[in-house]
């Protein structure tokens, strides 16, 4: 898939999402087109992670249109069911199964949702671990492997379903220092594979070498979507600015 | 089928006549429990392993077997030695009132100690080692220290072990005995009302519960107005 | 001694009928502790209050009210109902095994209710998120993921359940089921020697008690298994 076709595969239309009194998204609109991969930036409480958890409605939203590969997200069940299937998702928290391996936490869903055999799930899972490049920890419990390593089980777990979009909710702010480059490099080849990608990240340098829009959200607005290049270089917005001097002063 | 209203009425005030025989259970086997319950813990705590042991296995024993037995083993068993008939004490255990009290003592004392003890060992070790640095003995540490944490960290886990007791009362109806449930199972026989007389009788039931929760609640605000913000 | 062996059969037999009523009964709390736990962390408010109600009542009447209003009660319903239908029936009643069973899990299913919904809290909220984000049914998240998640947290609290259903078979001789409350209690108008009978008793119940503090135990360690740090 030509990575600038232009076709959209995600399209949110002027999203709004509040909690009670308080407002997480006040109208906000983004297009992602197919095979690109967009970074989500900014402050926390921001409504970075509002967003992408609207996308695979983990969130509703209370206003506007989100449309994933054709099919808009409503009340249906049957909608929301397909755009899940079409949609993987990786959490801060990697919120692996703890009762269940490694390998087992591959093979659940394909064999409850896709409904195939054991040993079919089994071997997908394998092949997906062998992606991450953990297959000697397949029969581990979460408990017994490293933040790093529980990521990279995590992200297989939703690749494991063929998603054609995978959403990263801030995947290495859990992590200490040195396990955060096994994490990115596997997201990065990811990339490479063409995977339409949405990260919630404030790692700049990922930004930078994998992104093809970065996005910076302030206060549930979409303040400025560029290209790596012009967004580093030069930015328009001065809550960007003042963003950006903050973290690339570390 | 249907539910008399009437027939209610009728034998709420009879049933509450057996509410003074519950509540004369109730208070003398708690007090009498309760008492024996710091014996086991101190002996529990005592360091001394004959004592611990010997609380553990009694603990272990009168948790471990259900109160109707216990309470059958004094009332109907005792009587079985010669022995015991012909001594003073028989002038008590004759008397189902009072092995109703010696059983419901007995086993609230086991279950109330495990519950102190739990309550000891939820307490800060860095507290104790700061009694000691401050140079407090070790009873002084107990009593000042200890024991009062202790007191609020049990409170809780007492209140329902009071309930549980309360509720273990009914069995004396079981040994020709006229408390709440004993009054209910007469008036049932004559009427046959299950339902109106047995439902009468749990309310009464309730409402004797939901003064104790409001008198531990009363108390653990008392023991723990230095936790409130 | 002697007169203990010659009724060692029949507290077998009262034995087995024991672990009948707590197997039966065990079935029964969890089905009511599940259905209680869910009602109270349901968003219908009814679903809450009938579920609230239900522990607060079974926890505050006596277990032997319970069982006799559970047996008694159902009876004279039942005899009501067959009468319409047949009036010359004189008593139709739950056989006091099923009543006594029901009676006893409904007792102990009130706690369970409470150790349930909170090992459900227990469970994090990302794990369903994460069930919910890879497809999985609300049935299919309940029986492969917090399900499993969640028994290990009710595991201790549950232990004592079992502790409490099993002795509170001792009451069911009341209603006529041949428990071993109920052969001692032959047995002493036989032999005239209570005590020994009913030290009988204890001891068998001292040691089922013990057989469960036992295997809820050794299924502690299984369920943590996978929480040990194997490094």
């Amino acid at each position: 898939m030509p990575a600038d076709s232009g076709e959209p595969i995600i399209v949110l239309d002027q999203v709004t999402k509040s909690f009670g009194g308080f407002q997480a998204l006040k109208g906000v609109s983004l297009n992602v087109v197919r095979g690109h991969k967009v970074v989500v930036c900014g402050p926390s409480g921001s409504g970075k992670s509002t967003m992408i958890r609207c996308i695979n409605r983990l969130e509703e939203h209370n206003g506007g249109r989100i449309v994933v590969d054709g099919i808009e997200l409503t009340a249906s069940i049957k909608n929301i069911d397909a755009v899940r299937r079409e949609v993987g998702m990786v959490f801060q928290q990697f919120n692996l199964f703890p009762h269940l391996t490694a390998v087992e936490n591959l093979m659940l869903a394909p064999r409850l949702v896709r409904k195939i055999s054991k040993k079919e799930a089994r071997a997908l899972a394998m092949q997906y671990l062998e992606r991450v490049h953990i297959p000697e920890q397949a029969d581990k419990y979460p408990a017994q492997l490293s933040g790093g390593q529980q990521q990279r089980v995590a992200i297989a777990r939703s690749l494991c379903m063929k998603p054609q979009i995978m959403l990263f909710d801030e995947p290495t702010s859990a992590l200490d220092p040195e396990m955060i480059k096994e994490v990115l490099d596997v997201m990065g080849e990811l990339a490479q594979e063409g995977m339409t990608m949405i990260v919630v990240t404030h790692e700049m340098g990922f930004a930078r070498s994998v992104a093809d829009l970065v996005v910076f959200m302030d206060k549930g607005e979409i303040v400025e979507q560029a290209p790596p290049a012009e967004f580093f270089a030069r930015p328009r917005s001065d809550r960007t600015r003042a963003f950006l001097g903050q973290i690339l002063k570390h | 089928m249907s539910f008399e209203l009437a027939l209610v009425w009728e034998s709420l005030p009879k049933i509450v006549e057996g509410m003074g025989l519950t509540i004369e259970l109730l208070v003398l086997s708690l007090v009498v429990g309760t008492a024996l319950a710091v014996g086991l813990v101190l002996m529990r705590i005592s360091g001394i392993a004959v004592l611990e042991w010997t609380a553990f296995v009694y603990t272990y024993i009168f948790r471990g077997t259900p109160m109707l037995v216990q309470l059958f083993i004094i009332y109907h068993g005792l009587a079985q030695f010669e022995a015991i008939r012909d001594s003073f004490l028989w002038v008590f255990l004759r008397e189902p009132f009072w092995c109703a009290i010696l059983a419901f003592s007995l086993n609230v004392a086991a279950y109330t100690a495990e519950i102190l003890r739990g309550g000891i060992q939820g307490v800060d070790r860095g507290l104790h080692e700061a009694g000691r640095a401050l140079g407090l003995k070790t009873h002084q540490r107990f009593l000042y220290i200890t024991a009062p944490i202790a007191i609020r960290l049990s409170l809780p886990a007492y209140g329902n072990e009071i309930i549980s007791l309360l509720k273990g009362t009914a069995l004396v109806s079981l040994i020709t005995m006229y408390d709440i449930t004993g009054v209910a199972r007469t008036i049932v026989a004559k009427t046959f009302a299950p339902y109106e007389i047995f439902v009468s009788a749990a309310i009464v039931y309730l409402c004797l519960t939901w003064l104790i929760q409001r008198g531990i609640g009363l108390a653990e605000r008392r023991f723990g107005r230095y936790v409130r913000r | 001694m002697g007169v203990v062996v010659e009724w060692l059969d029949a507290f077998l037999w009262g034995a087995l009928v024991v672990l009948r009523v707590f197997f039966v009964a065990l079935i029964f709390t969890v089905v009511w502790g599940l259905i209680g736990a869910s009602a109270k962390l349901s968003d219908s408010a009814i679903a809450r209050g009938i579920a609230n109600a239900y522990t607060t009542v079974l926890r505050g009447t006596p277990e032997l009210l319970v069982l006799l209003i559970v047996y008694f009660g159902s009876a004279v319903t039942l005899t009501g109902i067959a009468k319409l239908v047949d009036p010359s029936v004189k008593f139709v009643h739950i056989p006091p095994f099923w009543a006594g069973s029901l009676a006893i899990s409904f007792i102990v299913g009130a706690y369970a209710t409470e150790t349930f919904r909170g090992a459900f809290l227990g469970v994090d909220r990302g794990q369903v998120e994460a069930a919910r984000a890879l497809g999985l049914t609300p049935a299919q998240t309940f029986f492969y993921v917090r399900l499993p998640q969640m028994w290990r947290l009710a595991l201790p609290a549950f232990g004592n359940h079992m502790n409490s259903l099993i002795k509170d078979t001792a009451l069911l001789s009341v209603i006529g089921v041949e428990e071993i409350v109920y052969v001692a209690d032959r047995a002493t108008t036989m032999t005239n020697k209570p005590f020994t009978m009913y030290l009988v008793v204890a001891i068998i119940y001292l040691g089922f008690v013990s057989v469960i503090i036992k295997t809820v135990a050794v299924l502690e360690v299984y369920a943590n298994r996978h929480l040990d740090r194997a490094r």
